[in-house]
């Protein structure tokens, strides 16, 4: 069953058209990948599902509910869609518990007792039960993103977007949050990832989107994409990715 | 010269001169507060807010920063005559004047909180006021700390100009303790007497804004 559906979407900045068309779709539990050069917009593209950053024509679908109609409440529909940022954006002046708090309480009116249970309970599902009351600037970038996710996935979103939550990161701590973000996928969330990291690319995603000067050259599953890429480009920068050891 | 006959003279004053460093207090507080329920809200008014509201703002800011306190306070007095209290007038003054200073500390906190967080709590499903409510403000006001203790320098020193307008506040009373009472040879005594009241007043004041800043500030982060 269909839960996203993005269709010939464009989007420009200034003179620059940043996404040129671009249209893909996810069922529900997939975990598709989309990755590509600096600049060629993937991370306007997850803006454009959640309305960070506004379309200039197409169409978004989510759950059946069009993400741009004109009756679509902006605030009730980023509640269905979570976000994962490179640089975390944790809420500094607030404790780990507290980040997670702030939305249940003040978007879903969630009673503080009900609110702190269910933090915890996301905090320990990413592995952060002894961090709760500590402040952003007082974990490890590992742990900061696990918070992130854990802020993102307490409101129950339908789907959850990442963009390059591990490229911000010291290596050594890759792989806790690929861990984290693998476990999810598991459990059949349904997850939308801008990111280089082969591994959870190979051993998590449905699909690969290749994305190229705003538009997808290439689309399939990880095996077709990463042994047997169509377009020269994808290969081109595959193959830079390995030789960086990615 | 110092002479104890003329120290003998302020210590006998000192009840006199304590009650003006009281009106001073009083005018630092009720001026440093106007400042802030007006300058708080011009200067988010300043980031946020477009057309005329943020047009009228500062504009408004620039005419008050612009012109010396003692011409805001003789105008307001004997021009505009809002009032017939010194107190209020000097308050009124001084108040309008520290919120033209104050929006722009907060305009600066306000603005060096990082987009990030704006956008997290818009992810997250929170109105724009409600993120700029529950994410922005908290760490703004944090950050405007510094400021704003200078701020609460400047004004406490600044209450003596209330002395163009008559009220007694510290200098007012310093001023009359030695020309009132004849004793002209008290004049070195009294203003170190009045300069050493202010200083309590401001280094005081200033521990005190220190503690709370430690005491909000977010651990291991920035402020720390
Ligand atoms: N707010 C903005 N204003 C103007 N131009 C923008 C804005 N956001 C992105 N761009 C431009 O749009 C293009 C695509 O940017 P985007 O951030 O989507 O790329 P990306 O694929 O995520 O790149 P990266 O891998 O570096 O994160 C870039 O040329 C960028 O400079
Ligand atoms: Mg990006």
């Amino acid at each position: 069953m269909t839960l996203l559906r993005v269709e010939d979407v464009h989007k420009s900045y200034g003179d620059e058209e940043v996404l040129k068309g671009v249209s893909f779709e996810m069922d529900r539990g997939d975990v598709d990948v989309l990755m590509g050069p600096s600049g060629s917009g993937k991370s306007t593209m997850l803006r454009c599902i959640n309305r960070l950053t506004e379309i200039d024509s197409g169409d978004v679908w989510l759950d059946g509910t069009p993400v741009y109609g004109p009756d679509t409440d902006v605030n009730e529909l980023r509640q269905d869609v979570g976000m994962v940022f490179q640089d975390f954006n944790l809420f500094a002046h607030l404790t780990a518990l507290e980040n997670v708090t702030l939305g249940l309480k003040r978007v879903l009116g969630v009673p503080e007792a009900e609110a702190t249970d269910r933090a915890a309970d996301h905090l320990a599902q990413v592995g952060l039960a002894a961090q709760t009351d500590s402040y952003p600037a007082e974990l490890s970038g590992g742990q900061q993103q696990r918070v992130g996710i854990a802020r993102a996935l307490a409101m129950e979103p339908k789907l959850m977007l990442f963009d390059e939550p591990t490229s911000a990161l010291d290596p050594e701590l890759v792989g806790e949050v690929v861990e984290v973000m693998r476990d999810l996928a598991e459990r059949g969330m349904t997850m939308l990832v801008v990111s280089h990291e082969m591994g959870f690319a190979r051993s998590a995603a449905d699909d690969i989107h290749f994305l190229d000067s705003g538009r997808i050259v290439e689309s399939g599953p990880p095996e077709q994409l990463f042994q047997r890429p169509e377009h020269d480009r994808t290969n081109e920068f595959l193959t830079g990715l390995q030789s960086n050891g990615h | 010269m110092l002479q104890a006959g003329d120290w003998a003279f302020v210590v006998d004053n000192l009840d006199y001169l304590l009650t003006g460093a009281a009106v001073t207090v009083g005018l630092t507080l009720t001026s440093l507060l106007l400042g802030f329920l007006l300058g708080f809200p011009a200067g988010a008014i300043e980031v946020y807010g477009d057309g005329l509201a943020e047009r009228f703002v500062s504009v408004g800011g620039v005419v008050l920063r612009g012109t010396p306190i003692v011409v805001i306070m003789l105008v307001l007095f004997f021009v505009v005559s809002i009032s017939k209290s010194a107190f209020v007038t000097a308050t009124v003054g001084l108040g309008l004047r520290s919120a033209a200073y104050q929006s722009q500390i907060f305009r600066g906190a306000l603005q060096s909180v990082d987009e990030g967080q704006m956008e997290a709590a818009r992810a997250v499903g929170m109105s724009r006021f409600e993120a700029i409510r529950h994410v922005v403000v908290p760490q703004a006001l944090r950050r405007s700390m510094p400021g704003f203790q200078n701020e609460f320098t400047i004004v406490l020193k600044d209450t003596s100009i209330a002395f163009a307008i008559g009220l007694a506040e510290l200098l007012t009373r310093g001023y009359d303790l030695f020309t009132q009472s004849g004793r002209s040879t008290a004049v070195l005594e009294v203003f170190v007497a009045i300069s050493a009241i202010y200083f309590v007043l401001t280094f005081g004041t200033n521990r005190a804004l220190d503690r709370l800043s430690d005491y909000y500030a977010i651990p291991s982060g920035e402020n720390a």
